[in-house]
């Protein structure tokens, strides 16, 4: 019924509207820098991290958990993968497993104390992410570290498509794969109910644990995905790299909450929460705003999107 | 009732409509001073858009409101209800669990209590004259979280009285508005709770007492008024008046009240049986059930009864004990709710809201989930399929719903049960355990769902329906398990299953042994 209303509609999409007006509105303002190929190419290709640790956030946020410490593990593994190449000349076939099985494995610590120890994740998640910093700062000595391979750069940041690095390409392919697994699989359904009706799953068979386990570590594995891209994208590993990037993820997720799926968190609401965010931070920046817009603009984005979330979930009580 | 004094509340031609359906179309009520005056209706009769009125909730469309012969303007703005006289306890009491008894007495008290200074000693002496004054054992210091439901009842229930004593400009005791304190009380709790509306009622306090139950209504209320479709259908004299005159009032024709089944089938073998089983209360249990066959379990609060479909389904682990069904053998000691559902046993729990739907998701969610746990293998779900199977299920289950993508939390609580039944029915199970499974649901609904159960009876299902409504029992029970201690006290057979040797089994001496 209320799929097919105009209303809904407009909801669904109304931030990819706001985001074009967005563009227009800085367009209109400086044509010659911000409406130009190679500054949109830049944005597509430079926060496809942004959208991978955003997409690794939903999926324990829609089973109910937060995972906080998503941020450090990206640090922690693209500093890993930095020492790897750079230090010990490990190729990049080595690599990419070993990163992926350093971010599941965060994921499973963060899993087993949520689920044995029964300590809400909040509080996990931000032990663990601040525990990783602290390793990583050690593991580098607090200094970036450079001399990557130069084969990574290839596979991230250098290659093109239609002028867009590679690294876009890999956000979109992720954004397909968690669409398709949060939409279409008897796994999405059951993170969903965990989430939302965690006594109602499990007396109908989901395994609670397990499925609240597998979020852990898949949203590790997206955070271990993020940190090599972030060493690729910009050639080497600095230890504070990830922390600028939570708060900007979890606004992209509560932001993406309110379009394409509204009142679910979903892949392509991300993925264009993300864009419409640095759209907006990069046309600032483009008129001359420094950096404390950054800050400005994620923080306030963060709680209007959530102060939406809850108007339309008002709304909808009313209509009751 | 004294009759020289004006009413305490007269509502006349109260009128509210939604989106051009009529909530409410000119109702008219009338409370004396000193009375409990009962309000009956099944879900959507428009009871609960009168109390909102009341409140000051919902803005009516007309009709007058009179307090002591007084007239009282309408909409009543917020937060002046206690000043005109009327005060409200919501069945979820809207008590804070974790502060004391005295911090949720005083809670927003703001006109009594001084905001920059709270005199605890003052406070607490001035709390314990109260609870003297009304007979009730509380502690101000103790936290609500540990009292039992009943003693939050009575406090919630005090708070109000207090409130509206304290702060009515009228200075009259008040009218109180109970909105269905009662269906998770016990039934010596609901006594407890009536002495306590008794003595209210003797200091001239007025109440309007809503229930969904007629027996609770029958035995407290001097006057009771039914409404059906937003109109009022009548007011009674509840001592005066049958109890089938008042149930057809509220269904609007009159339900048959006989049983709805016989003897009980024969159990050769049985389609399960359950040996040795073991729980917090449930001691060593053994029971058989038959196919198609309704075995009822109840008993008092406490006797265990309400624990055996948790065991049964791997909703709770047993401590001892193994179940036969489909020739395979269980034991429950480890049992997981994915078992129990591959081998043909579903349960609906009595939390509807909290443990039987995902409210936030939609009916297709919901209903298909059974499946979706099941082909965990399947790579694609089919939502079209889905939506299309979920849209006939509602067709079967008279759900009654605007689309199959709607939120769970949109329908009613008797459409919501049969939403739950509906997702489990439609597994074809072996074995069907019920806890409460019409709590806070209304006649009719109530009326689909037993037809619903006994077609699953027929088709050969087994089902043990606990409860602690007798007269369920009586009309769709076979056989019934009275429990005591968790262990089996009584057992009724055939038709000899009646409300009244229920009540006797569970209160009396029995005579009858354990022979299952």
């Amino acid at each position: 019924m209320r799929q097919s209303s105009v209303g809904y509609q407009v909801e669904r999409f109304g931030l990819v509207l706001v985001w074009l007006a967005v563009i227009a509105l800085f367009g209109a303002m400086r044509p010659e820098t911000f409406l130009t190929w190679s500054n949109f190419s830049s944005i597509f290709g430079s926060e496809a991290v942004l959208v991978i640790v955003t997409l690794g956030l939903i999926i324990p946020l829609t089973a109910g958990d937060f995972d906080l410490s998503i941020a450090q593990t990206l640090t922690f593994v693209s500093m890993l993968t930095a020492i790897l190449s750079a230090r010990l000349g490990v190729p990049l076939v080595y690599i990419i497993p070993i990163a992926l099985a350093a971010g599941a494995l965060v994921g499973v610590v963060n899993g087993t104390i949520v689920l044995f120890f029964r300590v809400h994740s909040l509080i996990v998640t931000l032990g663990v992410g601040t525990f990783l910093h602290g390793i990583t700062l050690w593991m580098s000595d607090s200094q970036t570290i450079s001399g990557v391979s130069r084969m990574l750069m290839q596979y991230v940041i250098i290659h093109r498509i239609f002028g867009i690095p590679i690294s876009f390409y890999y956000a979109v392919a992720l954004a397909a794969i968690v669409w398709y697994v949060l939409s279409y699989t008897a796994y999405g359904q059951q993170l969903l109910f965990t989430g939302r009706g965690r006594e109602v799953g499990r007396l109908t068979g989901v395994a609670v644990g397990r499925v609240r386990m597998i979020a852990f570590a898949a949203s590790g594995m997206m955070g271990a995905v993020a940190g090599m891209l972030y060493t690729g994208t910009t050639g080497s590993a600095n230890p504070n790299s990830g922390t600028t990037l939570l708060l900007p993820a979890f606004a992209a997720a509560f932001l993406g909450a309110t379009c394409i799926k509204p009142g679910r968190f979903n892949a392509w609401g991300s993925v264009i929460a993300v864009y419409f965010l640095v759209t907006g931070i990069n046309g600032l920046s483009v008129l001359g705003f420094r950096t404390y817009v950054h800050d400005l603009f994620y923080g306030g984005a963060l709680v209007l999107a959530v102060m939406i979330s809850q108007l339309v979930s008002g709304r909808r009580e009313k209509t009751l | 009732m004294n009759e020289r004094h004006p009413p305490r509340l007269a509502i006349r031609g109260l009128s509210k409509s939604f989106g051009g359906v009529h909530a409410l179309s000119g109702a008219d009520l009338a409370v004396m001073p000193g009375e409990i005056h009962g309000l009956l209706g099944k879900n959507g009769s428009g009871k609960s858009t009168l109390i909102k009125i009341l409140s000051g909730f919902h803005k009516p469309d007309g009709g007058t409101l009179e307090i002591d012969g007084k007239p009282v303007p309408l909409p009543i703005p917020p937060g002046r209800s206690e000043r005109i006289g009327l005060s409200f306890v919501h069945q979820n009491l809207g008590l804070l669990p974790e502060a004391t008894v005295l911090e949720n007495l005083i809670a927003g008290d703001h006109e009594r209590v001084a905001s920059w200074f709270i005199n605890w000693p003052a406070e607490a002496a001035r709390a314990r004259r109260l609870f003297a004054e009304h007979h009730l054992d509380l502690d101000p210091w103790a936290a609500v979280e540990e009292l039992t439901p009943v003693k939050r009842a009575q406090l919630a229930i005090i708070r109000a009285a207090d409130r509206v004593g304290s702060h009515n400009e009228q200075a009259t005791p008040g009218l109180l508005v109970l909105d269905e304190p009662t269906p998770f009380l016990p039934i010596e709790d609901v006594r407890e709770l009536f002495a306590m509306m008794r003595r209210l009622k003797q200091s001239g306090v007025s109440i309007i007492f809503v229930s969904h139950d007629i027996d609770e209504v029958m035995e407290i209320t001097d006057r009771a008024t039914v409404l059906r479709d937003g109109q009022v259908i009548g007011s009674f004299e509840t001592s005066r008046t049958d109890r089938s005159e008042i149930v057809a009032a509220i269904v609007g024709r009159s339900m048959s009240q006989a049983r709805l089944v016989g003897d009980p089938p024969s159990g050769d073998p049985p389609a399960a049986s359950v040996a040795g089983l073991r729980g917090r209360f449930v001691d060593d249990l053994d029971l058989r059930v038959a196919p198609g066959e309704i075995l009822g379990l109840t008993g008092l609060i406490g006797s265990g009864y309400d624990e055996v479909p948790y065991l049964l389904s791997g909703a709770a682990a047993a401590m001892a004990g193994t179940l036969a069904i489909n020739d395979g053998n269980y034991p429950l000691r480890h049992f997981k709710p994915a078992e129990a559902v591959a081998a043909g046993i579903v349960f609906i729990p009595a939390d509807r809201q909290k443990a039987g739907l995902a409210l936030d998701l939609t009916l297709t969610e919901n209903a298909m989930l059974p499946a979706t746990v099941q082909g965990g293998g399947r790579l694609r779900i089919d939502h079209r399929g889905n939506r299309t199977i979920t849209a006939e299920l509602m067709r079967r289950f008279v759900v009654k719903a605007q689309s199959p993508q709607q939120a769970a939390s949109e329908l009613s609580g008797g459409n919501q049960q049969k939403l739950l039944l509906a997702k489990w029915l439609r597994l074809d199970p072996k074995l069907i355990l019920l806890d409460e499974p019409t709590q806070g649901i209304d006649v009719g609904a109530r009326r689909e769902i037993y037809d619903r159960l006994l077609e699953a009876c027929a088709r050969g299902a087994a089902i043990l329906c606990a409860t602690s409504e007798f007269e369920q029992l009586e009309m769709i029970a076979h056989r019934v398990l009275v429990f005591e201690r968790g262990r089996v006290k009584a057992e009724l057979r055939g038709a000899a299953v009646t409300k009244s040797s229920i009540e006797a089994a569970c209160y009396g001496e029995s005579r009858i042994h354990a022979s299952v």
